[in-house]
């Protein structure tokens, strides 16, 4: 995937806005770039553990990036450590990401490793002092990501995690307009990611297609669940405003039987107490409705991958189109809708409005590593960054749960986090009895 | 071939035809603004439609001319033979 790096600066602009200051309500994660003209001399030293494709990636912007150097990396595969020291050759190279830890002259680092082996890595990067971004999902279990975000809470130190969205110009932009009314009451969030393809990689020698085709296997991976639905359900309660309160879902293999165990077809259903619906569905053996996010108001609907929005009130045609159109009807007896007519459907069609003026350029992974820069030097914790990820990391995979059982799961409250904006609030077991 | 000559009396004459034309287009779009409850810049941002009505209108009005005036030559020929 290639992406346009946008600078800073330009993504201010391109808000819309003279500082981030004024999205703080929807966005608060942006105070990140708030002391990024104090910081302009501080660099910050960052290790690799998992440079594989995504780390490769993230490295492409740390590269870039003259407050960041990439002074470690670990990875147990040969061709991904090869592929990094392209990237950054001065990099100490660590086979065992423990010694990475133990490295003093490392302040930070990112996890890219695949979905089963986060738990460990994490905790011990924060057990050694590191500030930590995860690529998502965060955990395996639910469980593993509560205790890893309360070891990011007691340790004190930074936790960042891929949910890129967050830092992406559109999404910004929109949340704000949906948190404000725009759109009406949002009754819903549709989500989908469809493709049609294996999701397999080349594996070079069979005994490794476990290792490196980790997504398709239960052990390593929660499926698409985990590897796509994470960043769609995280939009979903972005909009809302709140998290679900029951999941149900299906899932199975319907195409790709090729001796896999992840499904190639899920779909689940998140309800809220109050009506709303956020639901997310991923199909891989056909692309023809792509990827999005459907935020569905009763004024207007947000198409945030595409990056329009549409109004439910469209402006009329112009009155002299209307009166042809009318002549013509007249004359054929046609409905208007029904007819050939070249005027006002044409003329009329809601061809929607680009959230930022202009076709998307990024998706924010670049912004989202430089914060993580920012973060580290200043050592402080965007708001609301860490929290947005552990629960985007909690519905995919309590999602994936409500598939694998067939049944309707009710919110675990003991998963539950003191996060205002979704007004949740944790459990304290010694003081609180479950309702 | 024969060449055609337009008198500078018969352009004039279609010049005031175009702008009949291009009036009654005018007062066709007034109208539908004011039934359809449609803004008055309407006037302005419909131009090209207004203009491309006015060709028709003044297309519509070539034709009974056309006719009128290749009668009028004939009922001339036959009276002179
Ligand atoms: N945010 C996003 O949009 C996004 C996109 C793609 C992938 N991801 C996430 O990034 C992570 C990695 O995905 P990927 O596609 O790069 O996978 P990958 O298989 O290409 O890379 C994983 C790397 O981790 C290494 N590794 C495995 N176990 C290790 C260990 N114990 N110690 C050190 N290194 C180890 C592998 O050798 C490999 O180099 C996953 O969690 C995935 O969900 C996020």
């Amino acid at each position: 995937m290639k992406e346009t790096n946008l600078g800073r600066r330009e993504f201010l602009k391109t808000l819309g806005v003279a500082g981030a200051g004024i999205l703080a309500a929807t966005s608060p994660w942006l105070s990140a770039f708030s002391e990024v003209n104090h910081t302009a001399r501080d660099r910050c030293r960052i290790g690799i553990i998992g440079p594989g494709s995504r780390g490769q990636f993230l490295m492409g912007f740390l590269a870039q990036n003259p407050k960041a150097d990439i002074v470690a990396i670990a990875d147990i595969y040969q061709p991904s450590i090869d592929g990094a020291l392209k990237i950054a050759p001065k990099a100490k190279v660590y086979k065992d990401y423990r010694r990475l830890l133990a490295d003093p002259e490392v302040d930070g680092v990112i996890v890219a490793t695949p979905l089963n082996t986060h738990y460990g890595i994490v905790m011990d990067a924060f057990d050694a002092g590191k500030h930590v971004y995860c690529e998502k999902t965060i955990g395996y279990t639910m469980e593993e990501c509560f205790n890893m975000y309360n070891r990011h809470m007691s340790s004190g130190k930074l936790f960042f995690t891929g949910q890129q969205r967050l830092f992406d110009p559109r999404y910004i932009k929109v949340m704000d307009l949906v948190h404000r009314g725009t759109f009406g009451k949002i009754s819903a969030v549709d989500a989908y990611w469809n493709r049609n393809g294996d999701w397999r990689r080349e594996v070079p020698d069979p005994s490794l297609e476990k290792f490196i085709n980790w997504r398709l296997y239960g052990d390593s991976s929660r499926g698409l669940m985990s590897e796509l639905g994470c960043h769609q359900l995280q939009i979903g309660t972005w909009a809302l405003g709140k998290l679900p309160d029951r999941v149900m879902g299906h899932g199975g293999i319907t195409f790709w039987k090729d001796g896999r165990e992840v499904h190639d077809n899920v779909h689940c259903i998140y309800g809220y107490d109050t009506g709303e619906s956020l639901t997310y569905g991923s199909v891989i053996s056909n692309k023809f409705y792509g990827l999005e996010e459907k935020i569905m108001g009763n004024l207007g609907t947000v198409e945030p991958e595409s990056g329009k929005y549409y109004f439910e009130e469209v402006a009329p045609a112009p009155a002299f189109l209307q009166m042809v159109n009318s002549w013509e009807n007249a004359l054929f007896e046609e409905i208007p809708f029904a007819g050939t007519s070249w005027a006002p459907e044409t003329a009329n069609v809601n061809k929607g409005e680009f959230i930022l003026g202009e076709r998307p350029k990024t998706d924010g992974t670049s912004l989202l590593v430089d914060a993580f820069v920012e973060a580290v030097i200043t050592g402080k914790q965007p708001e609301r960054i860490a929290e947005e990820g552990y629960y985007a990391s909690l519905l995919c995979l309590w999602g994936h749960k409500a598939i694998e059982t067939g049944q309707m799961l009710v919110f675990p409250e003991e998963y539950k986090i003191d996060y205002a904006p979704y007004g949740t609030k944790k459990i304290n077991p010694a003081t609180d009895s479950p309702a | 071939m024969k060449d055609i000559v337009l008198t500078g009396r018969r352009q004039k004459k279609e010049l005031w035809y175009l702008l009949g034309s291009f009036v009654i287009a005018n007062l066709f779009n007034l109208g539908a603004i004011l039934y359809y409850g449609s803004p008055m810049t309407e006037m302005f941002t419909s131009f090209f439609y207004v203009l491309l009505f006015t060709l028709f209108i003044y297309a519509l009005t070539l034709i009974p001319r056309l006719l009128y005036n290749m009668l009028k030559k004939k009922a001339h020929t036959e009276v002179k033979n």
